[in-house]
Protein backbone atom coordinates (compact mmCIF):
# COMPACT_ATOMS: atom_id res chain seq x y z
CA UNK A 1 0.00 0.00 0.00
CA UNK A 2 2.89 2.29 0.92
CA UNK A 3 4.51 1.64 -2.47
CA UNK A 4 1.29 2.62 -4.25
CA UNK A 5 0.87 5.83 -2.25
CA UNK A 6 4.51 6.74 -2.74
CA UNK A 7 4.28 5.92 -6.45
CA UNK A 8 1.19 8.11 -6.81
CA UNK A 9 2.85 10.96 -4.92
CA UNK A 10 5.94 10.86 -7.12
CA UNK A 11 3.78 10.49 -10.21
CA UNK A 12 1.79 13.54 -9.25
CA UNK A 13 5.02 15.50 -8.86
CA UNK A 14 6.21 14.38 -12.30
CA UNK A 15 2.92 15.38 -13.89
CA UNK A 16 2.57 18.68 -12.08
CA UNK A 17 6.23 19.58 -12.66
CA UNK A 18 5.56 19.10 -16.35
CA UNK A 19 8.16 16.38 -16.81
CA UNK A 20 8.81 16.66 -20.54
CA UNK A 21 9.32 12.94 -21.07
CA UNK A 22 6.11 11.98 -19.31
CA UNK A 23 4.04 14.53 -21.20
CA UNK A 24 5.57 14.00 -24.64
CA UNK A 25 5.34 10.22 -24.39
CA UNK A 26 1.77 10.34 -23.15
CA UNK A 27 0.64 12.81 -25.79
CA UNK A 28 2.41 10.77 -28.49
CA UNK A 29 0.58 7.69 -27.27
CA UNK A 30 -2.69 9.52 -27.40
CA UNK A 31 -2.00 10.91 -30.87
CA UNK A 32 -1.10 7.49 -32.25
CA UNK A 33 -4.20 5.94 -30.68
CA UNK A 34 -6.39 8.74 -32.06
CA UNK A 35 -4.93 8.30 -35.53
CA UNK A 36 -5.50 4.55 -35.39
CA UNK A 37 -9.04 5.06 -34.11
CA UNK A 38 -9.74 7.66 -36.80
CA UNK A 39 -8.63 5.24 -39.52
CA UNK A 40 -10.67 2.45 -37.95
CA UNK A 41 -13.71 4.75 -37.82
CA UNK A 42 -13.24 5.97 -41.40
CA UNK A 43 -13.10 2.40 -42.68
CA UNK A 44 -15.28 0.76 -40.04
CA UNK A 45 -18.39 2.95 -40.18
CA UNK A 46 -19.09 2.38 -43.90
CA UNK A 47 -18.15 -1.30 -43.54
CA UNK A 48 -20.41 -1.65 -40.49
CA UNK A 49 -23.28 0.03 -42.36
CA UNK A 50 -22.78 -2.28 -45.31
CA UNK A 51 -22.78 -5.29 -43.02
CA UNK A 52 -25.72 -4.12 -40.96
CA UNK A 53 -27.96 -2.74 -43.67
CA UNK A 54 -26.89 -4.42 -46.89
CA UNK A 55 -27.92 -7.74 -48.35
CA UNK A 56 -25.20 -9.82 -49.96
CA UNK A 57 -23.90 -13.36 -50.07
CA UNK A 58 -21.59 -14.22 -47.21
CA UNK A 59 -22.92 -11.36 -45.07
CA UNK A 60 -23.47 -13.60 -42.06
CA UNK A 61 -19.98 -15.09 -42.37
CA UNK A 62 -18.38 -11.63 -42.49
CA UNK A 63 -20.44 -10.57 -39.47
CA UNK A 64 -19.29 -13.65 -37.56
CA UNK A 65 -15.70 -12.94 -38.54
CA UNK A 66 -15.86 -9.33 -37.39
CA UNK A 67 -17.45 -10.41 -34.12
CA UNK A 68 -14.67 -12.95 -33.58
CA UNK A 69 -11.99 -10.44 -34.56
CA UNK A 70 -13.05 -8.16 -31.70
CA UNK A 71 -11.34 -10.61 -29.37
CA UNK A 72 -8.10 -11.07 -31.32
CA UNK A 73 -5.18 -11.08 -28.82
CA UNK A 74 -3.00 -7.99 -29.40
CA UNK A 75 0.10 -10.17 -29.17
CA UNK A 76 -1.15 -12.34 -32.04
CA UNK A 77 -1.86 -9.28 -34.19
CA UNK A 78 1.59 -7.89 -33.36
CA UNK A 79 3.21 -11.21 -34.20
CA UNK A 80 1.35 -11.42 -37.51
CA UNK A 81 2.36 -7.89 -38.48
CA UNK A 82 5.94 -8.56 -37.41
CA UNK A 83 6.03 -11.57 -39.75
CA UNK A 84 4.49 -9.54 -42.57
CA UNK A 85 6.90 -6.65 -42.10
CA UNK A 86 10.11 -8.46 -41.09
CA UNK A 87 12.63 -8.22 -43.91
CA UNK A 88 14.70 -11.34 -43.16
CA UNK A 89 12.77 -14.25 -41.71
CA UNK A 90 13.64 -17.89 -42.46
CA UNK A 91 10.73 -17.89 -44.93
CA UNK A 92 12.07 -14.84 -46.71
CA UNK A 93 10.90 -11.26 -46.30
CA UNK A 94 7.30 -10.44 -45.36
CA UNK A 95 4.95 -9.05 -47.97
CA UNK A 96 4.84 -5.70 -46.15
CA UNK A 97 8.60 -5.53 -45.63
CA UNK A 98 8.93 -3.06 -48.49
CA UNK A 99 7.05 -0.44 -46.49
CA UNK A 100 9.91 -0.27 -43.99
CA UNK A 101 7.46 0.31 -41.15
CA UNK A 102 8.76 -2.25 -38.66
CA UNK A 103 9.66 -0.50 -35.38
CA UNK A 104 8.37 2.76 -36.81
CA UNK A 105 5.28 4.62 -35.56
CA UNK A 106 3.36 3.54 -38.66
CA UNK A 107 3.65 -0.10 -37.59
CA UNK A 108 2.13 0.78 -34.25
CA UNK A 109 -0.69 2.72 -35.91
CA UNK A 110 -1.34 -0.22 -38.22
CA UNK A 111 -1.40 -2.67 -35.31
CA UNK A 112 -3.75 -0.47 -33.31
CA UNK A 113 -5.98 0.08 -36.36
CA UNK A 114 -6.26 -3.66 -36.95
CA UNK A 115 -7.27 -4.17 -33.33
CA UNK A 116 -9.77 -1.30 -33.32
CA UNK A 117 -11.31 -1.92 -36.75
CA UNK A 118 -13.30 -5.11 -35.97
CA UNK A 119 -14.79 -3.42 -32.91
CA UNK A 120 -15.99 -0.45 -34.94
CA UNK A 121 -17.31 -2.71 -37.72
CA UNK A 122 -19.08 -5.23 -35.49
CA UNK A 123 -20.62 -2.73 -33.08
CA UNK A 124 -21.67 -0.38 -35.91
CA UNK A 125 -23.33 -3.26 -37.75
CA UNK A 126 -25.13 -4.34 -34.59
CA UNK A 127 -26.25 -0.78 -33.87
CA UNK A 128 -27.59 0.05 -37.35
CA UNK A 129 -29.40 -3.27 -37.53
CA UNK A 130 -31.57 -2.06 -34.65
CA UNK A 131 -32.69 1.08 -36.49
CA UNK A 132 -36.38 0.59 -37.39
CA UNK A 133 -36.62 -0.72 -40.93
CA UNK A 134 -39.65 1.48 -41.59
CA UNK A 135 -37.58 4.63 -41.04
CA UNK A 136 -35.04 3.54 -43.63
CA UNK A 137 -37.82 2.40 -45.99
CA UNK A 138 -39.43 5.82 -45.61
CA UNK A 139 -36.14 7.53 -46.45
CA UNK A 140 -35.92 5.36 -49.55
CA UNK A 141 -39.53 6.22 -50.45
CA UNK A 142 -38.55 9.90 -50.26
CA UNK A 143 -35.69 9.32 -52.68
CA UNK A 144 -32.76 8.99 -50.26
CA UNK A 145 -29.73 7.45 -51.95
CA UNK A 146 -27.90 4.62 -50.14
CA UNK A 147 -25.31 6.91 -48.56
CA UNK A 148 -27.99 9.13 -47.08
CA UNK A 149 -29.82 6.08 -45.72
CA UNK A 150 -26.53 4.98 -44.11
CA UNK A 151 -26.10 8.46 -42.65
CA UNK A 152 -29.62 8.33 -41.23
CA UNK A 153 -28.98 4.88 -39.74
CA UNK A 154 -25.70 6.04 -38.16
CA UNK A 155 -27.38 9.08 -36.68
CA UNK A 156 -30.27 7.09 -35.29
CA UNK A 157 -27.89 4.44 -33.93
CA UNK A 158 -25.42 6.97 -32.56
CA UNK A 159 -25.55 5.57 -29.02
CA UNK A 160 -24.35 2.15 -30.14
CA UNK A 161 -21.97 3.55 -32.75
CA UNK A 162 -20.29 5.85 -30.24
CA UNK A 163 -20.02 2.95 -27.77
CA UNK A 164 -18.13 1.10 -30.49
CA UNK A 165 -15.82 4.07 -31.09
CA UNK A 166 -15.09 4.44 -27.36
CA UNK A 167 -14.37 0.72 -27.09
CA UNK A 168 -12.16 0.84 -30.19
CA UNK A 169 -10.18 3.74 -28.81
CA UNK A 170 -9.77 1.92 -25.51
CA UNK A 171 -8.36 -1.09 -27.32
CA UNK A 172 -6.08 1.05 -29.47
CA UNK A 173 -4.66 2.94 -26.52
CA UNK A 174 -4.07 -0.16 -24.43
CA UNK A 175 -2.72 -2.53 -27.09
CA UNK A 176 0.61 -2.92 -25.38
CA UNK A 177 1.23 -6.48 -26.59
CA UNK A 178 1.22 -5.57 -30.25
CA UNK A 179 3.21 -2.36 -29.66
CA UNK A 180 5.98 -4.20 -27.85
CA UNK A 181 6.41 -6.50 -30.84
CA UNK A 182 6.22 -4.09 -33.79
CA UNK A 183 7.37 -0.90 -32.05
CA UNK A 184 9.79 -2.11 -29.43
CA UNK A 185 12.73 -0.12 -30.73
CA UNK A 186 11.01 3.22 -31.07
CA UNK A 187 13.48 4.53 -28.48
CA UNK A 188 12.77 8.17 -27.73
CA UNK A 189 9.56 7.87 -29.65
CA UNK A 190 8.23 5.09 -27.48
CA UNK A 191 4.64 5.00 -26.31
CA UNK A 192 3.37 5.25 -22.77
CA UNK A 193 1.94 1.75 -22.64
CA UNK A 194 5.27 0.25 -23.72
CA UNK A 195 7.17 2.63 -21.43
CA UNK A 196 5.03 1.58 -18.45
CA UNK A 197 6.09 -1.98 -19.03
CA UNK A 198 9.71 -0.94 -19.36
CA UNK A 199 9.74 1.32 -16.30
CA UNK A 200 7.95 -1.28 -14.19
CA UNK A 201 10.53 -3.91 -14.99
CA UNK A 202 13.27 -1.35 -14.31
CA UNK A 203 11.86 -0.45 -10.89
CA UNK A 204 10.81 3.13 -11.94
CA UNK A 205 7.40 2.88 -10.31
CA UNK A 206 6.70 6.61 -10.09
CA UNK A 207 7.38 7.21 -13.73
CA UNK A 208 5.21 4.28 -14.82
CA UNK A 209 2.40 5.39 -12.48
CA UNK A 210 2.71 8.91 -13.92
CA UNK A 211 2.33 7.59 -17.47
CA UNK A 212 -0.61 5.45 -16.43
CA UNK A 213 -2.33 8.27 -14.57
CA UNK A 214 -1.99 10.85 -17.33
CA UNK A 215 -3.03 8.36 -19.98
CA UNK A 216 -6.02 7.24 -17.94
CA UNK A 217 -7.03 10.81 -17.23
CA UNK A 218 -6.89 11.87 -20.85
CA UNK A 219 -8.75 8.77 -21.98
CA UNK A 220 -11.44 9.36 -19.38
CA UNK A 221 -11.84 12.93 -20.64
CA UNK A 222 -12.27 11.78 -24.24
CA UNK A 223 -14.61 8.96 -23.25
CA UNK A 224 -16.66 11.38 -21.12
CA UNK A 225 -16.97 13.74 -24.09
CA UNK A 226 -18.12 10.94 -26.37
CA UNK A 227 -20.52 9.63 -23.73
CA UNK A 228 -22.05 13.09 -23.41
CA UNK A 229 -22.71 13.13 -27.14
CA UNK A 230 -23.94 9.54 -26.98
CA UNK A 231 -26.55 10.20 -24.33
CA UNK A 232 -27.82 13.55 -25.52
CA UNK A 233 -31.53 12.88 -25.75
CA UNK A 234 -34.88 14.43 -25.16
CA UNK A 235 -36.69 13.72 -21.93
CA UNK A 236 -39.57 11.30 -21.89
CA UNK A 237 -42.95 12.99 -21.98
CA UNK A 238 -46.02 11.15 -20.73
CA UNK A 239 -48.56 10.46 -23.46
CA UNK A 240 -46.23 10.20 -26.40
CA UNK A 241 -46.70 7.10 -28.54
CA UNK A 242 -44.53 4.17 -27.48
CA UNK B 1 -59.24 15.99 -66.11
CA UNK B 2 -55.77 17.36 -66.75
CA UNK B 3 -54.71 17.10 -70.39
CA UNK B 4 -51.11 16.40 -69.46
CA UNK B 5 -49.95 12.76 -69.64
CA UNK B 6 -50.59 10.68 -66.54
CA UNK B 7 -47.95 10.97 -63.83
CA UNK B 8 -48.07 7.23 -63.34
CA UNK B 9 -49.21 4.37 -65.53
CA UNK B 10 -49.16 0.84 -64.15
CA UNK B 11 -49.88 -1.98 -66.55
CA UNK B 12 -50.47 -5.62 -65.65
CA UNK B 13 -48.74 -5.39 -62.29
CA UNK B 14 -48.22 -8.67 -60.54
CA UNK B 15 -46.44 -9.48 -57.30
CA UNK B 16 -46.01 -12.92 -55.76
CA UNK B 17 -44.59 -14.10 -52.48
CA UNK B 18 -43.76 -17.76 -52.88
CA UNK B 19 -46.84 -19.52 -54.19
CA UNK B 20 -49.15 -16.72 -53.12
CA UNK B 21 -50.07 -13.99 -55.59
CA UNK B 22 -50.35 -10.68 -53.80
CA UNK B 23 -51.23 -8.62 -56.86
CA UNK B 24 -52.54 -9.83 -60.15
CA UNK B 25 -52.87 -7.87 -63.41
CA UNK B 26 -53.40 -4.47 -61.79
CA UNK B 27 -53.80 -1.56 -64.21
CA UNK B 28 -53.78 2.00 -62.93
CA UNK B 29 -53.41 5.56 -64.19
CA UNK B 30 -52.81 8.58 -62.02
CA UNK B 31 -53.50 12.01 -63.49
CA UNK B 32 -52.41 15.38 -62.16
CA UNK B 33 -55.07 17.07 -60.10
CA UNK B 34 -56.90 13.92 -59.01
CA UNK B 35 -57.00 12.01 -55.77
CA UNK B 36 -57.45 8.27 -56.23
CA UNK B 37 -58.32 6.07 -53.26
CA UNK B 38 -57.42 2.40 -53.19
CA UNK B 39 -59.87 0.68 -50.91
CA UNK B 40 -59.85 -2.89 -49.76
CA UNK B 41 -59.91 -5.08 -46.68
CA UNK B 42 -56.77 -5.81 -44.66
CA UNK B 43 -54.21 -8.07 -46.30
CA UNK B 44 -55.58 -7.65 -49.81
CA UNK B 45 -52.40 -6.17 -51.30
CA UNK B 46 -52.98 -2.42 -50.99
CA UNK B 47 -49.68 -1.63 -49.30
CA UNK B 48 -47.90 -4.00 -51.66
CA UNK B 49 -49.37 -2.11 -54.60
CA UNK B 50 -48.18 1.19 -53.15
CA UNK B 51 -44.69 -0.21 -52.52
CA UNK B 52 -44.45 -1.43 -56.10
CA UNK B 53 -45.68 1.89 -57.49
CA UNK B 54 -43.10 3.69 -55.32
CA UNK B 55 -40.34 1.44 -56.61
CA UNK B 56 -39.71 -0.07 -53.18
CA UNK B 57 -40.72 -3.57 -54.26
CA UNK B 58 -40.01 -5.19 -57.61
CA UNK B 59 -42.97 -6.30 -59.69
CA UNK B 60 -42.99 -9.91 -60.84
CA UNK B 61 -45.07 -8.90 -63.86
CA UNK B 62 -46.10 -5.73 -65.61
CA UNK B 63 -44.46 -2.33 -65.49
CA UNK B 64 -44.76 1.14 -64.03
CA UNK B 65 -44.12 4.23 -66.18
CA UNK B 66 -43.62 7.62 -64.61
CA UNK B 67 -43.89 11.13 -65.94
CA UNK B 68 -42.26 13.03 -63.11
CA UNK B 69 -41.16 12.08 -59.63
CA UNK B 70 -43.25 10.09 -57.21
CA UNK B 71 -42.87 10.10 -53.41
CA UNK B 72 -44.50 7.69 -51.01
CA UNK B 73 -45.45 8.21 -47.38
CA UNK B 74 -45.53 4.74 -45.89
CA UNK B 75 -47.97 3.66 -43.21
CA UNK B 76 -45.78 4.09 -40.09
CA UNK B 77 -45.06 7.74 -39.32
CA UNK B 78 -41.37 6.77 -39.00
CA UNK B 79 -39.82 10.00 -37.77
CA UNK B 80 -36.14 10.23 -36.87
CA UNK B 81 -35.03 11.21 -33.35
CA UNK B 82 -34.68 14.86 -34.29
CA UNK B 83 -36.86 17.92 -34.19
CA UNK B 84 -39.96 18.06 -36.34
CA UNK B 85 -38.44 20.67 -38.63
CA UNK B 86 -35.20 18.68 -38.95
CA UNK B 87 -37.26 15.66 -39.99
CA UNK B 88 -38.96 17.61 -42.76
CA UNK B 89 -35.67 19.19 -43.83
CA UNK B 90 -34.03 15.76 -43.92
CA UNK B 91 -36.75 14.52 -46.28
CA UNK B 92 -36.17 17.58 -48.48
CA UNK B 93 -32.45 16.81 -48.50
CA UNK B 94 -33.16 13.21 -49.58
CA UNK B 95 -35.42 14.56 -52.28
CA UNK B 96 -32.59 16.75 -53.54
CA UNK B 97 -33.88 20.19 -52.50
CA UNK B 98 -31.09 22.76 -52.12
CA UNK B 99 -30.21 23.63 -48.52
CA UNK B 100 -31.26 27.32 -48.62
CA UNK B 101 -34.83 26.38 -49.64
CA UNK B 102 -35.37 23.67 -47.07
CA UNK B 103 -36.35 25.65 -44.00
CA UNK B 104 -38.95 27.77 -45.77
CA UNK B 105 -40.46 24.74 -47.50
CA UNK B 106 -40.51 22.75 -44.27
CA UNK B 107 -42.25 25.57 -42.40
CA UNK B 108 -44.78 26.07 -45.20
CA UNK B 109 -45.68 22.38 -45.22
CA UNK B 110 -45.96 22.23 -41.43
CA UNK B 111 -48.26 25.27 -41.66
CA UNK B 112 -50.52 23.49 -44.15
CA UNK B 113 -51.15 20.75 -41.61
CA UNK B 114 -51.39 23.23 -38.68
CA UNK B 115 -48.35 21.86 -36.87
CA UNK B 116 -45.94 24.77 -37.36
CA UNK B 117 -45.94 25.29 -33.58
CA UNK B 118 -44.34 21.84 -33.21
CA UNK B 119 -41.38 22.56 -35.45
CA UNK B 120 -38.81 22.75 -32.63
CA UNK B 121 -40.20 19.81 -30.71
CA UNK B 122 -38.41 16.49 -30.81
CA UNK B 123 -40.30 13.94 -32.87
CA UNK B 124 -39.97 11.56 -29.91
CA UNK B 125 -42.39 13.69 -27.95
CA UNK B 126 -45.25 13.91 -30.47
CA UNK B 127 -48.63 12.30 -29.92
CA UNK B 128 -49.91 9.83 -32.52
CA UNK B 129 -52.06 12.47 -34.22
CA UNK B 130 -49.26 15.04 -34.28
CA UNK B 131 -46.84 12.49 -35.72
CA UNK B 132 -49.36 11.67 -38.46
CA UNK B 133 -49.69 15.35 -39.36
CA UNK B 134 -45.93 15.84 -39.45
CA UNK B 135 -45.58 12.71 -41.58
CA UNK B 136 -48.11 14.06 -44.07
CA UNK B 137 -46.53 17.53 -44.00
CA UNK B 138 -43.15 15.97 -44.73
CA UNK B 139 -44.58 14.24 -47.80
CA UNK B 140 -46.32 17.42 -49.03
CA UNK B 141 -43.14 19.47 -48.57
CA UNK B 142 -41.47 17.48 -51.36
CA UNK B 143 -43.92 18.89 -53.94
CA UNK B 144 -43.67 15.68 -55.93
CA UNK B 145 -45.56 15.12 -59.17
CA UNK B 146 -47.13 12.02 -57.66
CA UNK B 147 -47.80 11.33 -54.00
CA UNK B 148 -48.64 7.88 -52.67
CA UNK B 149 -50.06 7.71 -49.14
CA UNK B 150 -50.43 4.44 -47.28
CA UNK B 151 -53.24 4.61 -44.71
CA UNK B 152 -52.42 8.12 -43.49
CA UNK B 153 -55.07 7.92 -40.75
CA UNK B 154 -54.17 4.51 -39.35
CA UNK B 155 -54.09 4.12 -35.59
CA UNK B 156 -55.80 7.41 -34.72
CA UNK B 157 -58.69 7.80 -32.31
CA UNK B 158 -61.95 8.84 -34.04
CA UNK B 159 -61.89 12.59 -33.20
CA UNK B 160 -58.22 12.97 -34.19
CA UNK B 161 -58.83 10.99 -37.33
CA UNK B 162 -61.86 13.12 -38.24
CA UNK B 163 -59.86 16.34 -37.82
CA UNK B 164 -56.94 15.11 -39.90
CA UNK B 165 -59.29 13.72 -42.55
CA UNK B 166 -60.98 17.12 -42.79
CA UNK B 167 -57.65 18.91 -43.22
CA UNK B 168 -56.21 16.30 -45.57
CA UNK B 169 -59.24 16.52 -47.86
CA UNK B 170 -58.29 20.10 -48.71
CA UNK B 171 -54.47 19.94 -48.69
CA UNK B 172 -54.34 16.88 -50.93
CA UNK B 173 -56.09 18.78 -53.71
CA UNK B 174 -53.38 20.15 -55.97
CA UNK B 175 -53.78 20.66 -59.73
CA UNK B 176 -50.11 19.81 -60.28
CA UNK B 177 -50.02 16.62 -58.28
CA UNK B 178 -51.52 13.18 -58.68
CA UNK B 179 -52.35 11.60 -55.34
CA UNK B 180 -53.07 7.98 -54.54
CA UNK B 181 -54.20 7.18 -51.04
CA UNK B 182 -54.55 3.68 -49.68
CA UNK B 183 -57.36 3.33 -47.14
CA UNK B 184 -59.38 0.51 -45.65
CA UNK B 185 -62.11 2.66 -44.21
CA UNK B 186 -64.85 3.56 -46.69
CA UNK B 187 -65.54 6.89 -45.02
CA UNK B 188 -61.95 7.99 -45.72
CA UNK B 189 -62.31 7.08 -49.38
CA UNK B 190 -65.60 9.01 -49.74
CA UNK B 191 -64.05 12.04 -48.03
CA UNK B 192 -60.91 12.16 -50.15
CA UNK B 193 -61.27 10.53 -53.51
CA UNK B 194 -62.27 11.68 -56.97
CA UNK B 195 -61.83 8.14 -58.15
CA UNK B 196 -61.97 4.87 -56.31
CA UNK B 197 -60.30 1.52 -56.89
CA UNK B 198 -61.59 -1.42 -54.91
CA UNK B 199 -58.91 -4.04 -54.49
CA UNK B 200 -60.02 -7.55 -53.59
CA UNK B 201 -57.74 -10.59 -53.58
CA UNK B 202 -54.97 -8.64 -55.30
CA UNK B 203 -57.15 -7.59 -58.23
CA UNK B 204 -58.94 -4.37 -59.11
CA UNK B 205 -62.53 -5.45 -58.48
CA UNK B 206 -64.16 -2.06 -59.14
CA UNK B 207 -63.12 1.34 -60.43
CA UNK B 208 -64.97 4.62 -60.86
CA UNK B 209 -66.07 7.66 -58.95
CA UNK B 210 -67.07 6.80 -55.37
CA UNK B 211 -70.71 7.52 -56.22
CA UNK B 212 -70.65 5.27 -59.30
CA UNK B 213 -69.01 2.41 -57.47
CA UNK B 214 -71.39 2.71 -54.54
CA UNK B 215 -74.51 2.98 -56.65
CA UNK B 216 -73.59 0.22 -59.01
CA UNK B 217 -70.98 -2.16 -57.56
CA UNK B 218 -69.94 -4.51 -60.38
CA UNK B 219 -70.05 -7.73 -58.34
CA UNK B 220 -71.71 -9.11 -55.26
CA UNK B 221 -68.29 -9.41 -53.65
CA UNK B 222 -67.67 -5.68 -54.10
CA UNK B 223 -71.18 -4.85 -52.85
CA UNK B 224 -70.63 -6.85 -49.68
CA UNK B 225 -67.32 -5.09 -49.10
CA UNK B 226 -68.97 -1.70 -49.65
CA UNK B 227 -71.48 -2.35 -46.91
CA UNK B 228 -74.44 -3.87 -48.74
CA UNK B 229 -75.32 -6.00 -45.74
CA UNK B 230 -78.89 -6.80 -46.68
CA UNK B 231 -79.61 -9.59 -49.12
CA UNK B 232 -82.91 -10.69 -50.67
CA UNK B 233 -83.22 -13.62 -53.05
CA UNK B 234 -85.42 -13.33 -56.10
CA UNK B 235 -87.50 -16.18 -57.50
CA UNK B 236 -85.24 -16.22 -60.57
CA UNK B 237 -82.10 -16.86 -58.49
CA UNK B 238 -80.93 -13.25 -58.57
CA UNK B 239 -79.87 -11.44 -55.42
CA UNK B 240 -80.86 -7.93 -54.37
CA UNK B 241 -78.32 -6.23 -52.12
CA UNK B 242 -79.12 -3.29 -49.88
CA UNK B 243 -77.21 -0.97 -47.61
CA UNK B 244 -78.57 -0.20 -44.19
CA UNK B 245 -79.27 3.36 -45.33
CA UNK B 246 -81.64 1.98 -47.99
CA UNK B 247 -83.89 0.26 -45.45
CA UNK B 248 -86.27 1.93 -42.98
CA UNK B 249 -88.83 0.76 -40.43
CA UNK B 250 -92.27 1.73 -41.71
CA UNK B 251 -95.60 0.49 -40.26
CA UNK B 252 -97.04 0.78 -43.75
CA UNK B 253 -94.02 -0.78 -45.51
CA UNK B 254 -94.47 -3.60 -48.04
CA UNK B 255 -91.99 -6.01 -46.40
CA UNK B 256 -92.31 -7.69 -43.07
CA UNK B 257 -89.86 -9.67 -41.01
CA UNK B 258 -88.72 -10.60 -37.53
CA UNK B 259 -85.92 -8.95 -35.56
CA UNK B 260 -83.26 -11.57 -34.94
CA UNK B 261 -80.44 -9.46 -33.49
CA UNK B 262 -80.02 -6.02 -31.94
CA UNK B 263 -76.73 -4.15 -31.78
CA UNK B 264 -76.95 -0.99 -29.66
CA UNK B 265 -75.22 2.01 -31.24
CA UNK B 266 -74.46 5.56 -30.22
CA UNK B 267 -77.61 7.00 -31.80
CA UNK B 268 -79.99 4.05 -31.80
CA UNK B 269 -80.10 0.35 -32.50
CA UNK B 270 -78.95 -1.65 -35.51
CA UNK B 271 -81.42 -4.46 -36.06
CA UNK B 272 -80.98 -7.56 -38.16
CA UNK B 273 -84.32 -8.55 -39.59
CA UNK B 274 -85.08 -11.98 -41.06
CA UNK B 275 -87.46 -12.02 -44.02
CA UNK B 276 -88.90 -14.89 -45.97
CA UNK B 277 -86.36 -14.47 -48.76
CA UNK B 278 -83.32 -13.12 -46.94
CA UNK B 279 -82.26 -10.69 -44.26
CA UNK B 280 -81.79 -6.94 -43.94
CA UNK B 281 -80.20 -4.56 -41.49
CA UNK B 282 -82.09 -1.49 -40.41
CA UNK B 283 -81.30 1.35 -38.02
CA UNK B 284 -83.96 2.30 -35.54
CA UNK B 285 -84.23 5.10 -33.03
CA UNK B 286 -83.64 4.06 -29.44
CA UNK B 287 -85.08 1.84 -27.91
CA UNK B 288 -86.13 0.23 -31.22
CA UNK B 289 -87.92 -3.10 -31.68
CA UNK B 290 -87.11 -6.06 -29.45
CA UNK B 291 -85.81 -9.48 -30.40
CA UNK B 292 -88.44 -11.64 -32.17
CA UNK B 293 -90.65 -8.59 -32.68
CA UNK B 294 -92.43 -8.46 -36.04
CA UNK B 295 -91.67 -5.29 -38.03
CA UNK B 296 -92.61 -3.83 -41.40
CA UNK B 297 -89.98 -2.35 -43.68
CA UNK B 298 -89.70 -0.03 -46.64
CA UNK B 299 -86.73 -0.10 -48.99
CA UNK B 300 -85.34 2.69 -51.08
CA UNK B 301 -83.06 1.39 -53.80
CA UNK B 302 -80.96 -1.72 -54.17
CA UNK B 303 -78.61 -3.42 -56.60
CA UNK B 304 -79.43 -6.70 -58.26
CA UNK B 305 -76.95 -9.39 -59.17
CA UNK B 306 -77.78 -12.10 -61.62
CA UNK B 307 -76.41 -15.59 -61.15
CA UNK B 308 -75.51 -15.82 -64.84
CA UNK B 309 -73.56 -12.54 -64.83
CA UNK B 310 -71.86 -12.91 -61.46
CA UNK B 311 -70.49 -16.34 -60.51
CA UNK B 312 -70.20 -15.29 -56.87
CA UNK B 313 -74.03 -15.24 -56.66
CA UNK B 314 -74.98 -18.71 -55.46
Amino acid sequence: MHALVEGLRQALNLVLDGDPEVWSTTLRTLRVALEATAIAVAVGLPAGCLLGLGRFRGQRAVLSLSNAAMRFPPVAVGQLLWLLMWPHSRWGSGILAGLGWLYAPNAVILAQTLLALPIVVALTAAAVQRVPAELLDQARAFGAPAWRQAGLALREARTGVLAGIIAAMGVAISAVGAILIVGTSLGQATLATAAVTRWNSGGQDARSVAYGAVLLGLFLLIAAGLTRVQHRRTPWIPGRPS
Amino acid sequence: MDSRPPVLIAEGLGVARGERRLLDAVDLRLHRGEVVAVLGPNGVGKSTLLAVLAGLLPAAAGRVRLDGRVAAALQPSALARRTVRANVEAALAWWGVARPERTARADAALGLLHVEHLRDRSADTLSGGEARRVHLARALALRSDGLLLDEPFAGLDPPTRAELLHDAASVLRDPDRATLVVVHDRAEAWALADRLLVLLDGRVAAEGTPREVLEQPPTLEVAVFLGFTGRLRGADGSVRCLRTAQVALDPAGPLHGTVRRRIPEEDGVLCEVALADGSLQVRAAYPGPGIDERVRLRIDGSVRFDRRADPSVS
